[in-house]
């Protein structure tokens, strides 16, 4: 049986391992000269920066991703951050940092609460594993039970770190998924070699499964035989499989067979995708030689004016950073309308760091935007399509077909395994 | 080398180009450092840098 996988993208990549380790003979094309997609490393000045991702396993050496990647035998060592907090300003009062703050660890969130609502928090904690919310937004939910502001910017610095969206425009349903998974799965991790260690960990595993990588290779079509997808273009040549597997998202995807996408049965498929929101995000790389952050896992900074949170990767591996430096990143939301105003986003990012950093040195090393076809998110999380298309044998993984409750990479991580069960049943 | 509308701001190019010739904010501008090589073209994900042949 034989393989195409189009994207060498994580999602791309963990199929490529699944397969070729199933027996599948396996063809990864890849357009760019480098692998990973949004989730490599890139050599800045000495600094292992990113070509996406923070460096950051959402659920760490026991999530999802953590998962797949030992079951396909890939050699990667993840390393469970040792703390997450918040920043929090020192009087309540003045909901900026500019007066001074102080960090709480991140399960302590319900201190600044009230009494009450403390109660009603540890109540909803019980009755909402039995019967979930559902048909509302996590903004809105909160605001149903609570009248303290201060959840509502909680929940929106912890969505916009996690999954680039604002609490308004995440369906609660998903948001409840994910605590589950925090459950299940634990907190974040930083692999060894950053983002890097795991797609050469995945490409040894394909490299030593017979599978091949291409390259500077892009597909131009995905054909189809008796209205099953049955290979790819390359320029000027055609490679024939039993199956076809896109990174794409499904709408590039759909761009690919676009002739045989045009017959009406796939209509309502096509206006479904018109529907999905990539999502945006600004991140800004920060070199200094004292930590800044102080520990591995996230600094959520709901009190920022666009900055939701902030990592700091060389506690787990100093080698992200020539000898002596620490490596800083901070993640900031942008709403779909201030896609145009990228500058204006960035200079209000870089004043949050100036506050939440007084009389740190620091320097900035990039800044780095992600939106439209190369975004956080190519479906906002808890909007996925899911993984099958309409055409047999087509399947979409990625981030733009992530799992339930997945954030991120373990979202993708999902979405592969759940394609692969259906695949290899 | 010219960078069109596409361009996001993700910074790739900044870090293959071997001249540090290359700003980011938003969009990537290319400084008078550049030489022309045509690195940069390969490794943006968009294709929002153009090359004259
Ligand atoms: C700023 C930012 C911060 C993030 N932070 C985190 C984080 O800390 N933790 C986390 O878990 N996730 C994070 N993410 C998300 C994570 O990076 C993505 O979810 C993940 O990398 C998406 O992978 P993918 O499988 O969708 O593939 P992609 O990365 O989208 O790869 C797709 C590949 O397909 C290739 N391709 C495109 N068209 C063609 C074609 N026609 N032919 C051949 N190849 C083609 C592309 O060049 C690309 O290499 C972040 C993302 C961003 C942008
Ligand atoms: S053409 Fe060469 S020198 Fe000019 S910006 Fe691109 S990589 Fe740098
Ligand atoms: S690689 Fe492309 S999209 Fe990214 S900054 Fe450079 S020109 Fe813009």
């Amino acid at each position: 049986m034989k393989a195409i996988i189009i994207g060498a993208g994580l999602g791309g990549l963990l199929s490529a391992a699944r397969l070729s380790q199933a027996g599948y003979q396996v063809d990864v094309f890849e357009r760019l000269p480098i692998t990973g997609g949004r989730f490599t490393n890139l050599n800045y000045k000495g600094f292992q920066l990113s070509s996406g991702a923070l460096h950051m396993l959402p659920h760490g050496p026991s999530g999802p991703l953590a998962q797949l990647l030992k079951e396909v035998k890939a050699d990667v060592r993840i390393v469970r951050s040792d703390k997450a907090t918040i920043r929090m300003p020192l009087k309540m009062s003045r909901p900026d940092y500019g007066k001074g703050f102080k960090d709480i660890y991140f399960n302590d969130f319900f201190t600044p609460l009230s009494h009450r609502d403390r109660m009603k928090i540890a109540l909803l904690i019980v009755s909402t594993r039995k019967s979930r919310p559902t048909g509302s937004t996590v903004n809105a939910w909160v605001r149903t039970q609570f009248k303290d502001e201060w959840l509502v910017r909680f929940a929106d610095s912890f969505c916009g770190w996690s999954l680039s969206l604002k609490s308004d425009s995440v369906p609660v349903e998903e948001l409840f998924e994910i605590i589950e998974n925090m459950y299940r799965f634990g907190g974040s991790g930083i692999p060894i070699g950053g983002c890097k260690g795991v797609i050469d960990a995945l490409e040894a595993v394909i490299a030593s499964n017979g599978g091949r990588i291409y390259t500077k290779t892009e597909v131009s079509k995905i054909l189809l035989e008796n209205g099953r997808a049955a290979g790819v273009v390359v320029g000027d040549k055609i490679y024939e499989a039993n199956l076809v597997i896109s990174n794409l998202g499904h709408a590039a995807t759909a761009c690919l067979c676009s002739e045989a996408l045009s017959e009406k049965t796939y209509s309502s498929y096509l206006k479904m995708l018109e529907n999905l929101q990539p999502s945006a995000g600004i991140k800004i790389c920060l070199a200094a030689d004292e930590p800044l952050v102080g520990h591995s896992g996230v600094l959520l900074t709901p009190y920022a004016k666009r900055v939701n949170g902030i990592n700091e990767v060389t506690h787990v591996d100093p080698k992200l950073a020539p000898p002596g430096k620490h490596l800083t990143i901070s993640h900031q939301y942008v709403a779909p309308e201030n896609v145009k105003n990228l500058e204006a986003e960035i200079e209000l990012g870089l004043n949050d760091l100036r506050e939440i950093f007084p009389g740190k040195k620091y320097e900035v090393l990039l800044i780095q935007s992600y939106h439209d076809d190369w975004p956080v998110n190519r479906a906002s999380s808890g909007m996925d399509p899911g993984n099958e298309t309409p055409i047999p044998e087509l399947y979409v993984v990625g981030d733009g077909a992530k799992g339930k409750g997945g954030i991120e990479v373990e979202g993708v991580a999902l979405g592969v395994a759940a394609t692969m069960k259906k695949i290899l049943c | 080398m010219k960078i069109n509308d596409n361009c996001v701001g993700c910074g790739q190019c900044a870090s293959f180009c071997k001249q540090g010739a290359i700003e980011v904010k938003g969009k990537a501008k290319a400084s008078a450092a550049c030489v022309e090589c045509g690195i940069c073209f390969f490794y943006c994900p968009v294709k929002a840098i153009e090359v004259s042949p």
